[in-house]
Parts: C-alpha cells; sequence; structure tokens
C-alpha cells in the first residue's frame, strides 16, 4: 500500500488539473490559466532535462536552445510558408497537386505595415486570390523533428565531452543560436520577434462549447496533454532497457561499456528524444503566446529550468515536473508586494532572493531535491526490512542445515 | 574451443613505450596468471585487450575475429569480459539492476523470468541474494567486488580478465571469489587473473605470465616461472634478498 502513495497522488494532482479550469471561476480566471499553462511548458523543459542529465548524467545547458529550435521552426514555418489557389507572379512559388506553395519576401523589420510583403502587394492586385496559412500543428511537428534532429547532431558532436566540458559546449550552442537568431534580422526580425499564428487560429469546439483564439482552456489542456504525453514516453524510456542503460551511462560509461552497452548510441538517443520534447514544448508555446523573440533563449530561462529539476529531484523527471508547476505558481504568487511597519517589500525582486535562497538549500542539504526523496521513502522505504528478513531468512536456513548434517 | 591470440603488440604514450611487443596465445579453458611490476604494462595490455585503448601496432583475435580496432561494447559482446582495478559498480543501481545491465545488453533473447532467474542464481552463488534490492552504493567494498564478478557471470564471456581481485578483499569473501574462479573456469571460460598477491596467484595459475617495462619475460607454468632468473631479478626477488 505505502508504495502505491505515489501514485495516488499523481492521479489526485492530475484530478486537480483537469478539473480546475472548470470549477475555478474567480475574475483572474485567465491570468492563473495562463500561470498554470506556463507551468506546464516549464514542467515539459524540467522532466525533459531531468532524463538527460538526471537519469543519463548528460548534463547540458543547451535545453533552451532545442526548445528555441522548436519554437523558430514553426514560426518560420508558418510565417514564410502560405498556399495559394493560383499563382502570385511576384513571390516564390511552386505547384504540388494543383495547390501553390508561396514563400514570402525576408523584409525583416524595414517596414512595420510590411508593404514590401510579395504576398499583400498580389493580393492588392488581385483581391480574388485565395491564401492560407500552413497547418499549424505541421509547423510544430517540423518543429520538435529539428529539435530532435539537432539534439542527434549535438549528441553525436558532444559523445566524448564530460561535466563541464559538455556544460560549457551546450552552453555555448545555446549563446550562438540566441546571437544568430538576434543577428539574422531580415529573416528572424531579431529582437522585434516573429509572430505566429494562434493554437487555434479560428477557434475550436469542445464538449459543444465553442472557444474563440483567445480562450485560455484550449491551450490549457494542449501543454497538459503534452506534459502528460512526455511523461508517458519518458515513464516508458525510463522501464525499458533504454532506461537501464543510460542510467548505467550516468554511473560509469566505462564499465557499461565493458558490459556490452553501446554508449554511443544511448548517449546519442538520450539527447535526440529529449532535445525533440524540449523543441515540442518551445514550438507549442510560441503557437500560444503568439510572438517569440531570442530572449526566449536567455541563460537565465535556462537557470529556471535547471534550478525547477534540481529542487524538485533532478533523478525524478515526475518530481521535476512537479517541482516546476509547484515553482512557477509560488513564483507568481509571491509577485504580491507587502509592506512591513511602514517599509514595502517589493516582492517582485525579492521573490527571485527567496528562489535562489530555496535553490541553495536545496543544494546543500537535499541532494536530489525536496520531492524525490518523498517519492524515494514511499517506494524504497520497505527494502532495508526486506534486506533484514532476507539475510535472517538465510542465516536461519544455514543454522538448520548445518544442524540436519551432525 | 576459446582461442585468443596477442601478436606484437605495441603501444606508445608520446615518447613512452609502454609495450613492447608483446605476444602470447590463450588456448581453451586457461587459467593465467598476469604478474609483473608497477608500470610494466599489465593495464595497459588490459585496456587494449577490452577495446578501451587502441594499440600502437600489433593485433588480436579472439576466436577467429579481429578485435583490437572494436569499441568496448563490441569486444565485449565478442566474448571478452573484465573486471577493473578500482571497483566500478553502477552505484546509484540496485544490485539486480547492475546484473541486468550486461543480461539485457547481450539480447541474447532470453525472457526477463529467465533474466531473473539467471540473477538470482549468481546471486545466490556469490552469497548476496538479500541484498538485491539494495542500491550498489549501500554495499562493503568487498561485495561491490562480488557484484563486480558477478555482472560478468550474467555477461558470460569466452576469456575474462580480472584485475586484482583480491585486494582489499577479506578471507571470507576471499574464499567466494577462489570458489567464483574455478567454477567459471570449470564452466570452460578461459581467466586471466592480474594480481600483486603471489600466494593467491601461484596456487590458483595453471600458467603465469611475467611483464616487466613493456617486455613478456615469462610465460610458462608457474614453478618454472618461479625459477626464471630474469623474472626473479624483475619482481619475485631471490630468497637471498628477502633474508638481507
Amino acid at each position: 500500500m505505502m508504495r502505491q502513495v505515489p501514485n495516488i497522488a499523481a492521479v489526485l494532482f492530475l484530478g486537480v488539473l483537469v478539473a480546475f479550469p472548470f470549477v475555478y471561476t474567480a475574475g483572474d480566471y485567465d491570468y492563473v490559466m495562463h500561470v498554470l499553462i506556463t507551468a506546464f511548458f516549464y514542467a515539459i523543459l524540467a522532466s525533459s532535462w531531468s532524463m538527460l542529465a538526471g537519469y543519463a548524467g548528460q548534463f547540458s545547458f543547451g535545453h533552451m536552445g532545442f526548445m528555441g529550435i522548436g519554437a523558430y521552426t514553426t514560426a518560420l514555418f508558418c510565417h514564410y510558408l502560405w498556399v495559394a489557389d493560383a499563382p502570385t507572379g511576384l513571390c516564390d512559388e511552386v505547384e504540388i497537386f494543383g495547390t501553390w506553395f508561396i514563400v514570402v519576401d525576408a523584409i525583416g523589420v524595414t517596414s512595420s505595415t510590411l508593404t514590401q510583403d510579395c504576398l499583400r502587394e498580389a493580393l492588392a492586385a488581385d483581391p480574388a486570390l485565395s491564401v492560407g496559412r500552413m497547418p499549424v500543428l505541421l509547423g510544430i511537428v517540423l518543429g520538435t523533428v529539428m529539435g530532435g534532429l539537432a539534439g542527434f547532431l549535438i549528441g553525436l558532436l558532444v559523445l566524448r565531452l564530460r561535466a563541464a566540458y559538455l556544460a560549457l559546449f551546450t552552453l555555448g550552442f545555446s549563446e550562438i543560436l540566441k546571437a544568430t537568431i538576434s543577428a539574422e534580422i531580415e529573416v528572424t526580425r531579431g529582437q522585434a520577434g516573429l509572430e505566429l499564428p494562434s493554437l487555434y487560429e479560428s477557434g475550436i469546439t469542445l464538449l459543444g462549447t465553442t472557444y474563440d483564439k483567445t480562450a485560455k482552456l484550449p491551450p490549457y489542456f494542449t501543454m497538459l496533454g503534452l506534459l502528460l504525453l512526455c511523461l508517458g514516453i519518458l515513464t516508458w524510456l525510463a522501464r525499458s532497457r533504454f532506461g537501464l542503460f543510460v542510467r548505467a551511462l550516468r554511473e560509469d560509461q566505462d564499465a557499461a561499456a565493458a558490459l556490452g552497452v553501446n554508449t554511443t548510441r544511448y548517449k546519442v538517443l538520450v539527447f535526440t528524444i529529449t532535445c525533440a520534447m524540449a523543441a515540442a514544448a518551445g514550438a507549442v508555446q510560441a503557437h500560444y503566446i503568439g510572438i517569440i523573440t531570442p530572449n526566449l533563449l536567455f541563460l537565465l530561462q535556462m537557470s529556471l529550468v535547471v534550478a525547477m529539476a534540481v529542487i524538485g529531484g533532478v533523478e525524478n523527471f515526475f518530481a521535476a515536473a512537479v517541482g516546476a508547476i509547484i515553482l512557477q505558481v509560488m513564483l507568481e504568487l509571491l509577485r504580491n508586494s507587502f509592506e512591513v511597519g511602514g517599509y514595502e517589500i517589493d516582492m517582485t525582486i525579492w521573490r527571485l532572493v527567496f528562489f535562489g535562497l530555496l535553490l541553495m538549500i536545496t543544494l546543500r542539504f537535499f541532494r536530489n531535491g525536496l520531492l524525490a526523496p518523498m517519492i524515494e521513502y514511499f517506494t524504497r522505504g520497505h527494502v532495508a526490512k526486506e534486506t533484514v528478513a532476507r539475510r535472517q531468512a538465510a542465516e536461519a536456513a544455514f543454522e538448520a542445515g548445518r544442524e540436519a548434517g551432525r | 574451443m576459446i582461442h585468443l591470440t596477442v601478436r606484437n603488440l605495441h603501444k606508445h604514450f608520446g615518447g613512452n613505450h609502454v609495450l613492447k611487443g608483446v605476444g602470447f596465445e590463450v588456448k581453451g579453458a586457461e587459467l593465467i596468471g598476469l604478474i609483473g611490476p608497477n608500470g610494466a604494462g599489465k593495464t595497459t595490455l588490459t585496456n587494449i585487450l577490452d577495446g578501451a585503448i587502441k594499440p600502437t601496432s600489433g593485433t588480436v583475435y579472439l576466436n577467429g575475429e579481429r578485435i583490437d580496432q572494436l569499441e568496448p561494447y563490441e569486444v565485449a559482446r565478442a566474448g571478452l569480459g573484465r573486471t577493473f582495478q578500482v571497483t566500478r559498480s553502477f552505484r546509484r543501481m540496485t544490485v539486480l539492476e547492475n546484473l541486468q545491465v550486461p543480461a539485457l545488453a547481450m539480447d541474447r533473447g532470453e525472457s526477463r523470468a529467465e533474466m531473473r532467474d539467471k540473477a538470482h542464481d549468481v546471486l545466490e552463488f556469490l552469497t548476496m541474494e538479500h541484498l538485491r534490492n539494495e542500491f550498489a552504493q549501500a554495499l562493503s567494498g568487498g561485495q561491490q567486488k562480488l557484484l563486480e564478478l558477478g555482472r560478468l557471470l550474467m555477461l558470460d564471456p569466452d576469456v575474462i580478465i580480472l584485475d586484482e581481485p583480491f585486494a582489499g578483499v577479506h578471507p571470507k569473501l576471499m574464499e567466494i571469489i577462489y570458489a567464483y574462479i574455478r567454477r567459471v573456469n570449470e564452466a570452460g571460460k578461459a581467466i586471466i587473473i592480474i594480481s600483486h598477491q603471489m600466494d593467491s596467484i601461484f596456487s590458483l595459475s595453471e600458467r603465469l605470465l611475467v611483464l616487466n617495462f613493456g617486455d613478456l619475460i615469462a610465460d610458462g607454468p608457474p614453478e618454472a616461472v618461479k625459477r626464471d632468473p630474469a623474472v626473479i631479478e624483475a619482481y619475485l626477488g631471490s630468497d637471498e634478498e628477502e633474508e638481507a
């Protein structure tokens, strides 16, 4: 029964999250929902990073870079690629099965009205021209694939790098990516950011209720669904030989190889899978927010993900995910400033001090986070007793055998 | 039949010529001791045999397959397993999980139940069955050595290299390791033991290889090697020296 406590708690927690949007009715509904959607986004990043760093021992600091690849892939895809029923004659275009695929001009931020855009000029010239965006879902899938592909390549490049060298390499990769996005203003619009269509641009009907593109409930369940999908895949992987091998890789790469484990394959695989998850989260979040900038890739964002995973428990991706949700909510709750003896405490700044202190205390006293040890208490609390009982039974059997032999 | 052929192995680390044309053969279930002073090249030879480092020149064949350019996991799958001088158990994995790693990596088509039964037998033999669900980090140094040996039983290679299996081990555990070596050898496996414990190595081995500064200076039965002047001078020392 004790061993089932974490499972029961997980089901109850999930029940609360599923019911919440239907039972919460306060005036700040949209704000609270936004906080939770963002929390789920961070939970995907923290749990996938936990598989990479906690399970496989690959301390990558480029996770936000892969998230950015997912976000920018779908953004560029949806921003530049359009479909039309007839050629524009102005844009680069190609016909496939009767549909014209149009690549609009990369005009950077030179015009805020986008009048240089070939598609707008074509529409002005021929109002009967029917054009449409590429499907958002296809953009998200492409973003996920590109994130996984980048993870695969980086995984190959860092095969021989360990510890601090791996961390610095991946950090460098993320920073280079951010600098490239910032510099390529003509394509990415730099710090001005790229606008994306909403997750459900034309609205969506769920259980008989129609939600418009600004409604929070559809993206809430989309991000929660993606989180559950990622946790499901991670659980399946952790319980398979993959999970066993990547943990062996973390413990001792040379010993694992000497026992027949293809360490190269599993190192590359774990990078590919976890980076694809980060990219999927980035792509969905980008469509939810509606605009992305290179600031998404700030080192501070990566530090936040690492801190969330560490405080939850880096060697348990469920703990990392729940830790991320709780911390994101707490960080928002702590925004409220208050007065003490006539002095106003500005919590917009002090909350980060609180967060930093929590991280330091966790690192100093709770090596595997605050939640993971609780889970371990219930799942492994019985092991010591079992060991003693088995040893006593073996000793008793040995004694009985010796008595019988006399 | 098991056939390991090591031919003319050389290894340079910068200007340091660590192995100077080492060559020997292992045929069948031989029990071989590999001895030599510190810096003789024993660990380098082991690392070349298991694929961790590549030789500068020379070849290694196992059962007709060239293995000196293979990766360590490929060497393990080809049939050569090893333990390490300093025990390298997977500390934050349970004892049972430690045993599952080689069994699953070899992918012999065994069912999970078969693997569990095999692991159970291994743990019973090593008197560690009661520790199956403990993390390896909870084990004593000696028990961790036994666990490493257990992993090799699960890997089930043709040739086993045991690097300092008796170092820092309690006499009671030593008995288990002796029994392990005899059991594995009787099961038809070739074993190469690297040790500085002369009593153990002379009593167990059927054949001794002696390395000195990268040269293989002796290869033969223990009694003959013991009397070899080159070995006495390089490693064992004479009775007169001991008395002095």
